[in-house]
């Protein structure tokens, strides 16, 4: 029977050494830019990764300690039989140990007061108003069943304007800079999700909340619905653009305002007609 | 000892049924067939029906299971559709996940459009593309039946088929104010085209079982030659040759947009409150304000709780509830498909058809397929209708454009023009 031990053994093994390898896949770890799996491509990115090593080295420990003691007590006490095939030290009844209850619940305790206050600031700077960039809107962003629409402020910087551009699904910013959203919601609760620079917020009904994020690698990355309950918003995947400069994001804007305001299916004659993709 | 015998042998058996049972799809939801219309056995009021002509029923669900197959899993196109073609120029491929060989089905190296619909669009639009899916009761306004090949948003004449582009456009952007979403992130453009064809053969199968159903209406029982193969092959000729002629009836504004000046957006909201000569009447059903509220559609607290009040299938009781007028307003004001409707509140800037310039004039000049709103050209000119286009756009930033006292000649007789 104490053979029994080993298979607790090797699944605690392979759950250490899967964690491990995580860092070295690319699949398996953070999402991280496709040449670059170390690289978090955010400013506060960085910060939560910290924070998140932290807490998996913290709970490695406590998971290899436990396991460890688990381990040894199975190993070493099973099927202990005196000479008359009794068990050599049958189990006793006893009500616990008070001094062993204070140890095991000061430990954990302490390390979460430990968190607590270690991720305050992290905390602060992402999600307090008071801590909101002081730029100007890049977008107004409204969850709705089953889509982000998305409300730029064009060409005028100002919201709620004749020349305001609208997207679905399609976030566009400016690298290595601020950008902060209006985030909405038009129905239910919604989590406006940007895996890749680890930013997670509800959209919850009745409230303008500000996002703010960052991004230093121009590219295509992804926006998702983390929205557990209902089917539909897997639905709500969107495309998140960073652009290299300024200058790229004008044109794009220009682009999608001079399609938003198109008036003919064509200007010359034998031209198919130009909303085709 | 014995315990422990057991305890492998549950282990052991119910790993087994794991593996048995599989996963299976079929297994998990029953055979996937196509749905009926009601029409072909039963007695429908007002329209053509198969009721009691037990031979031609027979005869219209064999040809329309020869031309497109007995069930979504086993699709067949007809010769001469209008799908795409792949890359080996064999019609309508992309549709199905497998291909019938004469050694069994192979299974495509792609998701094929039916796989696409079934994981994106078959929840609402329902197998047969009736607009009966299981989550169908849960919006509004309801998702369309592809069956008449009707569609509400498109670039061709009001009542036409649409263009590939519309169909194209509705699913990569969504129709924005319903629960139609944007697909445009969730698939690849080549996705995309699959999801169009499948749609496209949907109606076109809907519209053939129509077409054989009334068809078959006006045929004999008896008749050994009702319904047969020359009839059917010029039906399906038919429902192929309307699809084929959207594509040369899109309308293209003739010119572009007027620039939207002051001028122009007055011109606009004179002919929006019917104050020009030719007395058009928007305001009668979009409100005098604009809001979606005008004296010919029921009003909207009375609206609501019909539609949104409680029970969606018990929507026909709360109906039968209504004063006689309401109701005899509720029944002139229902769309094509029998759902009730709302006119767009024009000051939220939200267009179910799109926003662009292009699409409020495809609106205003040929109307809504389906719906209440009427095709206003050649009724006005198309100068005209840029003004209106110009006042649409403007009102939702200016809602003092209609904030005049004077809103008279705003009359509550609009007539309900249908197509
Ligand atoms: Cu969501």
């Amino acid at each position: 029977m104490r053979y029994w031990s080993l298979i607790f053994a090797l699944a605690a093994a392979f759950s250490v050494g899967a964690f491990a390898y995580a860092p070295f896949s690319a699949d398996w770890w953070l999402p991280n830019p496709a040449g670059e799996p170390r690289h978090v491509v955010s400013t506060f990115g960085r910060e939560i990764d910290a924070l998140f090593v932290i807490i998996l080295w913290l709970t490695g420990a406590v998971f290899v300690g436990t396991h460890a003691a688990l381990i040894w007590a199975q190993f070493r006490y099973a099927d202990r039989v005196d000479a008359d095939g009794k068990p050599a030290r049958p189990a006793q009844y006893f009500h616990g140990s008070q001094r062993l209850e204070v140890v095991w619940t000061i430990i954990p305790a302490g390390i979460l007061v430990f968190l607590a206050l270690y991720q305050m600031d992290t905390w602060a700077n992402i999600k307090f108003r008071s801590a909101a960039p002081r730029t100007p809107v890049l977008a107004e962003l409204t969850g709705r069943q089953f889509q982000w629409m998305m409300k730029y402020p064009g060409p005028d910087g100002r919201l709620n304007t004749p020349d305001d551009l609208f997207t679905v699904n399609d976030l566009h910013f400016v690298k290595d800079r601020t950008a902060l959203i209006h985030l909405k919601s038009a129905d239910v609760i919604h989590s406006f999700f940007l895996p890749q620079m680890r930013i997670k917020q509800d959209a919850v009904p009745g409230m303008t909340i500000p996002v703010w994020f960052d991004c230093d690698r121009a590219g295509r990355y992804e926006l998702a619905c983390a929205e557990l309950c209902g089917w539909g918003h897997y639905k709500m995947r969107g495309d998140v653009v960073v652009h290299e400069t300024e200058r790229e994001f004008q044109e794009w804007q220009a682009a999608k305002l001079a399609e938003q305001g198109r008036s003919q299916l064509a200007t010359a004659p034998g031209d198919p007609g130009g909303d085709e993709k | 000892m014995i315990v422990r015998r057991r305890l492998v042998l549950g282990l052991g058996l119910s790993t087994l049924m794991t593996l048995a049972a599989g996963c299976s799809d079929a297994d998990l939801t029953g055979p996937i067939v196509y749905e009926e219309q009601p029409a072909l056995t039963r007695e429908v009021e007002g329209k053509a029906h198969l009721a009691g002509k037990p031979k031609i029923q027979a005869k219209a669900r064999k040809a329309l299971e020869k031309l497109y197959g007995p069930a979504p899993k086993e699709i067949h196109v007809p010769e001469g559709a209008p799908l795409t073609k792949d890359e080996s120029g064999r019609l309508g491929m992309l549709l199905a996940n497998f291909e019938q060989t004469p050694e069994g089905p192979k299974k495509l190296d792609h998701a094929g459009g039916y796989g696409l619909y079934r994981r994106h669009c078959l929840h609402c639009h329902g197998v047969t593309g009736a607009g009966d899916g299981p989550t169908a009761p849960f919006v509004f306004p309801p998702p369309r039946d592809f069956r008449r090949g009707l569609f509400k948003f498109t670039s061709t004449p009001n009542g036409a088929r649409p263009d590939r582009d519309d169909l194209r456009r509705s699913i990569r952007d969504g129709l924005h104010g319903t629960s139609m979403p944007a697909f445009e992130a969730l698939l690849t453009a080549a996705e995309m085209e699959q999801v169009v064809d499948y749609v496209t053969f949907l109606s076109l199968r809907g519209e053939t079982e129509l077409a054989l159903i009334e068809e078959g209406f006006i045929g004999d029982d008896e008749d050994e030659d009702a319904l047969g193969d020359d009839v059917v092959a010029e039906l399906v000729q038919g429902v192929f040759g309307k699809w084929e002629d959207a594509r040369d009836a899109v309308v293209n504004p003739p010119s572009p947009r007027t620039p939207p000046s002051p001028e122009s957006v007055g011109r606009g909201r004179d002919l929006f409150l019917g104050r020009t000569k030719e007395k058009l009447e928007c305001a009668g059903c979009h409100g005098a304000k604009g809001l979606g509220d005008g004296p010919s559609f029921v009003e909207v607290g009375v609206f609501n709780r019909v539609v949104f009040g409680g029970d969606p299938s018990k929507m026909p009781e709360r109906v039968a509830k209504l004063d006689d007028k309401t109701r005899e307003l509720w029944k002139q004001k229902l769309d094509e498909w029998g759902n009730p409707l709302r006119p767009a509140n024009l000051t939220r800037a939200v267009y179910k058809g799109g926003r662009r310039p292009i699409d409020l004039y495809w609106r205003i000049a040929k109307g809504i397929t389906g719906a209440q709103m009427p095709a206003h050209y050649p009724g006005i000119d198309q100068a005209q209708i840029w003004d209106l286009v110009n006042f649409v756009l403007a009102l939702p930033y200016q809602p003092e454009l209609l904030d005049e006292p004077s809103t008279a000649g705003v009359t509550a007789e609009a007539p309900a023009v249908r197509r």
